[in-house]
């Protein structure tokens, strides 16, 4: 790791701190319009980012190559720490919150796109701040890195590295090639567009233009966060069916919705298998939490479907938004909600969780063995999409299986720890890794995580981060044997 | 074929009943009749598996054949083991005498009756006899047997014992069979010697022993070994430990090959493990209570070698459990005892391919054109093996989450499912653990569903789940 490889990474944050200034400078729009008298500090902090991001470009502009393979993973992780550093200063500044670990909490919930918030009353708080929340996670939620490469794709970075270590195992397991630049534009049109339409959507469904952009921005990423404290419980149905298929968009692959807004329904069949289960999984959540909410909460059927399609559509593609108070629900329930959460959205979207595709792999490779041990001489390899996945595959995807269980087995106990009780702790250890954001017990539902100490609040926000990176490209951090030469 | 087999089991368990109706004749504890008349029925129903149903019977074994016997013999053997238990009226309802039963067989230990002192003698009896005939396991008595099986008995052997590379003890399966029986038998006696001799009751002695080198863990009285003596905790401890252990290593225990254990990486890592659980508990407890005391390090080395061996004995521990004891336990109930033990779990050797292939993993991540291979014992572990085992553990997991789903269905907390369908799945059975998260010891309680689904479990669990998948999935029912 040589100097001028540090030097290029700090290049590569330079533009990307200035887009958060002007994301932040955007946010000046609501406090000018609604005079909460947070014009000044929003901004000072807008300003104070801006100059940080131009002075690393400029001053190391002429690094523009990373030649060490360990310097993008090493990227990827500093990116989201310093991007989230200086996501704190709109918090601290306008007084929203006083202390760093609620703000360093609140910003990596928010480009993490878990959605889980440290704010018991989320109305009182300015509208400037609240509009920053949803645009932390829009801009999260696309993937910092995945921005990078759209924006900049003349850069000599090792893309291929770089993209892996954000989406590891995401499009190769699929055994299709990655052209990275053009995956990227392609994933970038279809996501402004979805914003758009949804906007739109909402308004025309009556709903205050405010509203309808912190909701879309939020709910479109997979990230959860809402403008009212009581999340999205009371809009109308027909506003929450809306938000339901921003939800459902944001968990199915971007590439595949590419192909089928611009008619090319022929090349969507090479990605037909993980679709087919993520809306084979989801149909069945939705149905036995329907049925199961009707009978046993004898909640009538309207309100049983409505509830029920909601909350497991937003469990499922991990984006915590909340319909209703889950957490009264019966427990098996809530226990499916947090298994889906775990399962979690399609590969290549904006979701978090282990991934349909993944579990598909999983369990596709168990039945061979099974078959292998029934008919020792039979050769009869796993097949994605009609394509043999190669044991060195179904092993890397085992190998994250076995990191996300584990991680999620030390988040339970580092949070008992830290003296949350058992219940709490399963939930808020799979709501911050999976992304899913609201957990069990006070912290989930229309609750929050004010009532955490600091260390479950770094803890937390240190699970988030592991989640949305899949927890591979940190883990490689933590070794000694990364650091020798 | 298979209903040949299953019927020589059910008449070996009928012979085996003579051993509860004799002691039920020398206590007169007023189950005779209803024993023998079980004893009979059971005798009856093997006689008719074995010579009418199974009559034209092939000793033609392949895989398929041969999960299908194992899956099957692990199903009806222990359904007929639970004659006893409703004959007597110990038990009123089929479900909890099925529950009984199959604890029994796959060495859980977990159990329905609330006070084992108020059963007929006899039937505590029978219930530490079942787990001791399921430790080393039915498909082994097969074996052990018929000798006639000799090139089936690899394949039946494989079935059961699924994914663990068996050393064997002498290149022929059923001499190599017959010694694992020996020695098995051996250390039993030993212990019930031993346990004699520090004062115990004979049918005490004889029941713990079963219980413990089998990792059973049925005890005999309602508040589990608490009020026993020291030295009998003690002497327990050491042959729970020594029964998670690989049968086949132990062998050489006993024929002085000590040099074995030292080049055996999983036996060195078990004892490890062992005593850091130990001790690390021992610290904690003591710091917890404020009781530095050696009373609080018998506890800990009891408690651990419970847990580690999957055994499931309890008794009477330190009032407070700190943090660490109850993560610790939790943990090492998932890894389990040694491959080819009588414990359950996901065994040590599985975990440690796992574990070197993770490390290779992760340093290929950074240096991607690194070739490695995985050594255990200084041989190298073939790929295969290693895609086997990750199976293996998403199937186990799989096992576990369902299992806890279904239990939360009828009505248990998150916490509780998950603390009562790991200890069932890894044959463990009681454990003071479950009580610490708050969950109920008391296995009686629990709805109907529960159950079953303990019941799957466990024999998921014992069976290493393969051999129960198998028969269910449809591509085993194709080309019949």
């Amino acid at each position: 790791m040589k100097n001028s490889d540090w030097k290029a990474v700090l290049q590569f944050i330079g533009p990307l701190l200035m887009a958060e200034g002007v994301l932040m400078a955007l946010c000046l729009i609501p406090a000018w319009h609604f005079a909460d008298g947070t014009t000044p500090q929003i901004a000072l902090c807008s300003a104070i980012t801006f100059a940080v991001g131009a002075f690393l470009h400029f001053r190391f502009r002429h690094f523009r190559n990373i030649k060490d393979r360990r310097m993008s993973y090493l990227l990827v992780v500093l990116l989201w720490i310093v991007l989230s550093l200086f996501a704190t200063l709109p918090f601290l500044a306008t007084g929203a919150t006083h202390s760093f670990t609620y703000a360093w909490f609140e910003a990596m919930s928010g480009f993490s796109t878990c959605g889980a918030t440290i704010f018991p009353d989320v109305a009182a708080l300015p509208a400037s701040i609240l509009l920053w929340r949803s645009m932390m996670q829009w801009f999260g939620g696309f993937g910092i890195v995945l921005l990078v490469l759209a924006l900049t794709p003349k850069l000599g970075i090792n893309k291929y590295a770089l993209y892996t270590a954000e989406a590891s195992g995401a499009d190769n397991a699929g055994g299709g090639a990655v052209r990275t630049v053009v995956t990227v534009r392609r994933t970038l049109t279809v996501y402004l567009g979805l914003t758009l339409f949804f906007i739109l959507a909402l308004l025309a469904a009556g709903m205050q233009a405010w509203d309808a952009v912190n909701l879309t921005f939020s709910n479109i990423s997979s990230g959860g966060f809402a403008p009212a404290s009581d999340s999205i419980a009371s809009l109308t149905p027909l506003q929450q069916y809306i938000l339901a298929g921003a939800m459902f968009f944001s968990g199915v692959n971007f590439t595949l919705l590419y192909l089928l807004f611009t008619f090319r329904w022929r090349k969507m069949k090479h990605k037909f298998d993980e679709l087919n289960s993520y809306l084979f999984l989801c149909i069945v959540a939705v149905a036995f939490v329907v049925v199961f909410l009707h009978l046993n909460s004898g909640l009538p059927w309207a309100d049983a479907f409505r509830v029920g399609t909601v909350q497991t559509v937003s469990a499922m593609t991990t984006t915590g938004s909340v319909v209703a108070d889950y957490t009264l629900w019966p427990v098996p329930v809530t226990f499916l909600l947090l298994i889906l959460a775990i399962c979690g959205g399609m590969a290549g979207s904006t979701s978090g969780g282990l991934k349909t595709m993944r579990v598909l792999i999983l369990f596709r490779n168990a039945r061979a063995i099974l078959h292998n041990r029934l008919h020792p001489h039979i050769v009869n390899p796993v097949r994605l999409n009609g394509k043999p996945v190669t044991g060195h595959i179904s092993n890397n995807v085992m190998v994250i299986f076995i990191v996300f269980g584990g991680t999620l087995m030390l988040g339970v106990m580092g949070l008992m720890l830290c003296g949350v009780s058992p219940t709490e702790a399963i939930g808020a250890s799979v709501g911050c890794l999976t992304g899913y954001g609201p957990g069990l017990g006070a912290s989930g539902g229309f609750g929050s995580y004010a009532h955490f100490s600091s260390p479950a609040l770094w803890y937390c926000s240190f699970l988030m981060l592991m989640g949305r990176l899949e927890c591979m490209t940190l883990i490689i951090l933590l070794l000694p044997r990364f650091w020798k030469r | 074929m298979v209903a040949r087999l299953a019927g020589l089991l059910t008449l070996t368990m009928a012979g085996g009943m003579l051993l509860p109706i004799a002691a039920s004749f020398y206590y007169a504890d007023g189950a005779q009749y209803a024993l023998i008349l079980a004893a009979l029925l059971m005798g009856a129903v093997g006689l008719f598996l074995r010579n009418i149903a199974g009559r034209n019977a092939t000793y033609d074994l392949r895989e398929r054949e041969s999960f299908w016997i194992t899956s099957v013999v692990w199903i009806t053997v222990p359904l007929c083991g639970a004659l006893p238990y409703l004959m007597t009226g110990t038990l009123q309802s089929f479900t909890d005498a099925a529950f009984e039963s199959i604890s029994g067989f796959t060495t859980t230990g977990s159990s329905v009756i609330v006070r084992p002192e108020a059963i007929p003698q006899s039937l505590l009896l029978w219930r530490s006899m079942t787990q001791w005939i399921g430790g080393l396991g039915l498909i082994l008595l097969v074996v052990a047997l018929l000798r006639r099986l000799s090139d089936g008995s690899l394949k039946l052997y494989a079935a059961e014992f699924s994914g663990t590379q068996q050393r064997k003890l002498h290149p022929h399966i059923a001499k190599s069979v017959m010694r694992m029986w020996f020695i098995y038998s051996f250390i039993t006696v030993l212990l019930i010697a031993l346990l004699a001799l520090v004062g115990n009751s004979a049918l005490d002695s004889v029941c713990l022993a079963l219980s413990t080198v089998s990792t059973g863990g049925f005890m005999t009285a309602q508040f589990g070994l608490t009020g026993y003596s020291e030295l009998t905790l003690g002497i327990l401890t050491v042959f729970m430990f020594l029964s998670g252990v690989n049968v086949a290593l132990l062998y050489n225990l006993f024929t002085l090959k000590w040099r074995r254990f030292k080049v055996n990486h999983e036996f060195v890592l078990y004892a490890v493990l062992f005593l850091f659980a130990a001790l690390s508990c021992f610290v904690a407890f003591s710091i917890a209570n404020h009781n530095f005391s050696l009373s609080t390090l018998h506890f800990s080395l009891f408690h651990i070698a419970s847990t580690v061996s999957t055994c499931g004995f309890y008794t009477e521990g330190p009032a407070v459990w700190p943090f660490w004891p109850s993560v610790l336990t939790f943990m090492l109930i998932l890894s389990g005892a040694c491959a080819g033990s009588t414990g359950g779990g996901l065994k040590l050797r599985r975990l440690m391919v796992l574990f070197l292939y993770m490390r290779n993993y992760l340093t290929r991540m950074v240096h991607p054109h690194v070739v490695f291979t995985i050594k255990i014992d200084h041989k190298v572990v073939p790929s295969d093996y290693v895609n086997k085992i990750f199976a293996f553990l998403f199937l186990y997991i799989c096992f576990i989450i369902g299992g806890a789903f279904l239990l939360t269905i009828s009505g248990s907390s998150v916490a509780d499912a998950f603390c009562l369908a790991s200890a069932n799945i890894s044959n463990l059975g009681p454990s003071p653990l479950i009580n610490s998260l708050g969950a109920n010891l008391e296995y009686a309680s629990l709805p109907m569903l529960s159950k079953w689904t303990l019941m799957v479990l466990m024999l998921a669990g014992r069976l290493e789940i393969f051999a129960l998948l198998a028969i269910v999935s449809p591509s085993y029912w194709k080309r019949r």
